[in-house]
C-alpha cells in the first residue's frame, strides 16, 4: 500500500495536470491569440460528456440516459477533442465576426447555457445524478493501489504531447501570426491575414486540447455530473496563465502545477467542520494573494512570453528569386 | 491603376471626405498635402478598406475594390501604413517584418507537422527582411522589441514593414514625420530606387520639402475636398495651396 500522503500528492498531480491541460488551452486563445475567452469551461465540459457518453456502458435501473455507447476509450479521447472543437466553432461562428467583446460575452453566456443542458437533459447526461463507473485508462493492467500512480503517467504523457505540439505551432509562424492579430488587429490585417479566420482556428485548437482535459477530468473523478463545471474552472484557469506568464506556454503548466499545490497543501490539514469551512475561505484568500503578489512584483506573470531571437547566420541561405525591388538595396552609403 | 471617383466619407454631419475623384499612375509617386484635418488619412483608410464610403467608387487595376474588407485589399498589392504607428509593440522588429512576409508560412497543421528548427521559406524570408531593415538603417535592432524604438525608429519600421509583402502599391501617411534629415535622404533615394523597380507610391505628408523632392504628381486637399493639382513646383505655386497652408498652419509651410 502506499501512504495515504503519496496518494494525496498523486492525486495533486493529476488534478494539476488536468488544470495545465485547461490553461494552455486558454493560453493559446487567449495569450497567445488575444481572444478573452470567459467560458473555456464550456469545451471541457463538452469534451468530458462526449468522453463520457461514448465509453460508458448501458444505463442500469437507477439510471435514466438513453445513450452509452461503450466504446474504447481512444474513441472518447478523440470525441473530447471533437466536441470540444466543436463548441469553439459554434461560439466563434457566432461572435468572432464581430468585436472581441461579443466572444467574452458569447463564452461567458454559453459556459452558463451548457451547464443547463447538461442539468436537464436527463436523457443525455442522466442529470444532476450524473454518471459513474467511467472507463479508465490501463485500468485491468495494474493493480488497484499502484493504479492512481498509473494514471498520473498517462496524464502526464498526453500533457508533454500536447505542450510539445502546442509550443511548437506557438513559435512557428501560425502563432506569430495570432500574436500579431493580440498586438494590432487592424495592422495585422494590412498583411492580408483575415482575422476571423485565424480567431476561428485559435478558438477552435483551444476547443480540442480543453475537451482533452475534459476526458482527462472524468479519468480523474471517475464520475461526472454537471456540478463538476462550474465558472470557477474557467476562473482558476484564467487565474493560472496570469500567474505562470499570458502567452507562455510554460508558464501556464508551471502555474497549474504551482496554483493546484498550493491550494492543496492547505487541504492536508485534517480538520473539523467549522474549521473546514474558515480553511476553504482561506483557499481562495491564498489563491487571490498569489495573484496579487505576481501582479505587483511581476506584472507579466512568473515566466513572461519570451521572443525569439534569430541570429543572421541563420538566415544566411540566399533568396531564390530575389524580390524585384530589392537587389540594388543593400549598396546605400 | 488606382482611382477614386467621387468618393466621400462622412461622420455624421462632418463630411470628412467629400466627392475626391483622383487617379494614382502605374510607377509613380504622387504626394496628398492638406492641412490638418483635410481629410488625408480618412482617404486612406477608405482606400484601403479600413473605412466603409459613404458614397463614390474606388477601383484598383480596373477592378472594383469599394467596399472590400482590408486583407483583400492587401492581398489585391494595395498597403497602407498608419500615421501614428504602433507596428505589434511586443513582438521583435524582426518579428514584425516577418509578419508581412509575401511567402506565408502561417498554416496550422503544416506548423505542427513540419520538423526542422526554420523553414526554408522562414530563412528566406528573413535574409530579406534583414536586406530592408539594412537600407533603412534598423539591421541592429532587428531583435528589439518594437515597444522599445524611438518614434523615429518606429516610422522607419513603418515604412520597411510593408515591403515584405511585395506590395504593388503603398500608401504612406506622413513617412516622414520625426525621422531625421539624414536617414530621410535615404528613405527618398530608397523609395525612389523601389519605385524604379516597380512599385507605386501614394504618399501623404506635411514635409513639404520632401513631398516636393520625391513626387511626380500632387493632390491638395482642403476641409474634405480636392481643392488642386499639377506636378510639384506648379501646384506650390497655386495661391490656393499658399492659402490654405499659411491659413492653418505654419509650421511646416517651406
Ligand atoms: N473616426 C472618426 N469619427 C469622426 N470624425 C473623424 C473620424 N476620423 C476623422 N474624423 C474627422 O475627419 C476630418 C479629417 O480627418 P483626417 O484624420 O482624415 O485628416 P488628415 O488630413 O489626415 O489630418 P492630419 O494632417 O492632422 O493627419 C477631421 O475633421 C477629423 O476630426
Ligand atoms: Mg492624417
Amino acid at each position: 500500500m502506499m501512504p495515504g500522503f503519496v496518494l494525496f500528492l498523486i492525486s495533486s498531480l493529476t488534478l494539476a495536470t488536468v488544470y495545465a491541460l485547461v490553461a494552455l488551452a486558454l493560453n493559446f486563445e487567449a495569450g497567445v491569440d488575444g481572444l478573452w475567452d470567459l467560458g473555456v469551461v464550456s469545451f471541457f465540459a463538452a469534451g468530458a460528456y462526449a468522453y463520457a457518453i461514448l465509453t460508458v456502458g448501458p444505463p442500469d435501473q437507477m439510471q435514466v440516459y438513453r445513450l452509452g455507447f461503450g466504446l474504447p476509450l481512444w474513441i472518447g479521447v478523440i470525441g473530447a477533442a471533437g466536441a470540444g472543437t466543436l463548441v469553439a466553432y459554434l461560439i466563434g461562428r457566432a461572435s468572432l465576426h464581430l468585436k472581441h467583446v461579443y466572444y467574452l460575452i458569447t463564452t461567458f453566456a454559453f459556459a452558463e447555457v451548457i451547464r443547463e443542458v447538461l442539468t436537464n437533459e436527463r436523457w443525455l447526461t442522466n442529470g444532476t445524478a450524473g454518471m459513474y463507473r467511467m472507463a479508465q485508462p490501463f485500468k485491468s493492467s495494474f493493480e488497484t493501489n499502484l493504479y492512481p500512480l498509473v494514471l498520473l503517467l498517462v496524464m502526464v504523457a498526453i500533457l508533454v504531447v500536447v505542450f510539445i505540439a502546442l509550443n511548437r505551432v506557438t513559435k512557428r509562424p501560425f502563432g506569430r501570426a495570432l500574436n500579431a492579430l493580440r498586438e494590432n488587429e487592424d495592422l495585422a490585417a494590412t498583411a492580408g491575414m483575415a482575422p476571423y479566420r485565424y480567431h476561428l482556428r485559435s478558438a477552435m485548437i483551444a476547443g480540442a486540447v480543453a475537451g482533452i482535459a475534459g476526458a482527462c477530468y472524468v479519468w480523474f473523478n471517475t464520475v461526472i455530473v454537471p456540478q463538476q463545471f462550474t465558472s470557477s474552472i474557467t476562473f482558476v484557469a484564467w487565474t493560472v496563465i496570469v500567474v505562470g506568464g499570458l502567452g507562455n506556454n510554460r508558464g501556464a503548466v508551471l502555474g497549474a502545477f504551482l496554483l493546484i499545490l498550493t491550494e492543496d497543501v492547505l487541504r492536508l490539514f485534517d480538520l473539523s467542520s467549522t474549521v473546514a469551512v474558515r480553511v476553504a475561505s482561506a483557499r481562495v484568500a491564498v489563491i487571490g494573494l498569489i495573484l496579487m503578489a505576481v501582479l505587483r512584483w511581476r506584472p507579466r506573470g512568473v515566466l513572461p512570453e519570451k521572443r525569439p531571437r534569430f541570429s543572421r547566420s541563420e538566415a544566411l541561405v540566399p533568396a531564390e528569386a530575389p524580390a524585384q525591388g530589392l537587389q540594388q538595396v543593400g549598396s546605400g552609403e | 491603376m488606382l482611382e477614386t471617383r467621387e468618393v466621400s466619407k462622412h461622420f455624421g454631419g462632418v463630411k470628412a471626405v467629400n466627392g475626391v475623384s483622383l487617379m494614382v499612375e502605374e510607377y509613380a509617386i504622387v504626394g496628398l498635402i492638406g492641412p490638418n484635418g483635410a481629410g488625408k488619412t480618412t482617404l486612406f483608410s477608405v482606400i484601403s478598406g479600413a473605412l466603409s464610403l459613404t458614397s463614390g467608387r474606388v477601383s484598383f487595376e480596373g477592378a472594383d475594390i469599394s467596399g472590400h474588407r482590408p486583407w483583400e485589399i492587401a492581398e489585391k498589392g494595395v498597403v497602407r501604413t498608419f500615421q501614428t504607428p504602433r507596428g505589434f509593440p511586443r513582438m521583435s522588429v524582426l518579428e514584425n517584418m516577418l509578419v508581412f512576409a509575401s511567402e506565408r508560412t502561417t498554416g496550422f497543421w503544416k506548423n505542427l507537422l513540419a520538423g526542422g528548427r526554420l523553414s526554408a521559406e522562414e530563412r528566406r524570408n528573413i535574409s530579406r527582411a534583414d536586406e530592408i531593415l539594412s537600407s533603412v538603417g534598423l539591421l541592429d535592432r532587428r531583435n528589439v522589441l518594437v515597444e522599445e524604438l524611438s518614434a523615429g525608429e518606429l516610422k522607419l519600421l513603418e515604412f520597411a514593414r510593408p515591403l515584405m509583402a511585395k506590395p504593388k502599391m503603398l500608401l504612406l501617411d506622413e513617412p516622414a514625420a520625426g525621422v531625421n534629415p539624414a536617414l530621410l535622404e535615404h528613405v527618398v533615394t530608397y523609395i525612389t530606387q523601389l519605385r524604379n523597380n516597380g512599385l507605386t507610391f501614394f504618399i501623404v505628408d506635411h514635409n513639404l520639402g520632401f513631398i516636393m523632392d520625391i513626387c511626380d504628381h500632387l493632390y491638395v486637399m482642403a476641409d474634405g475636398e480636392l481643392i488642386c493639382s499639377g506636378a510639384p513646383d506648379a501646384v506650390a505655386c497655386d495661391p490656393n495651396v499658399i492659402e490654405s497652408y499659411i491659413g492653418t498652419k505654419t509650421e511646416t509651410t517651406v
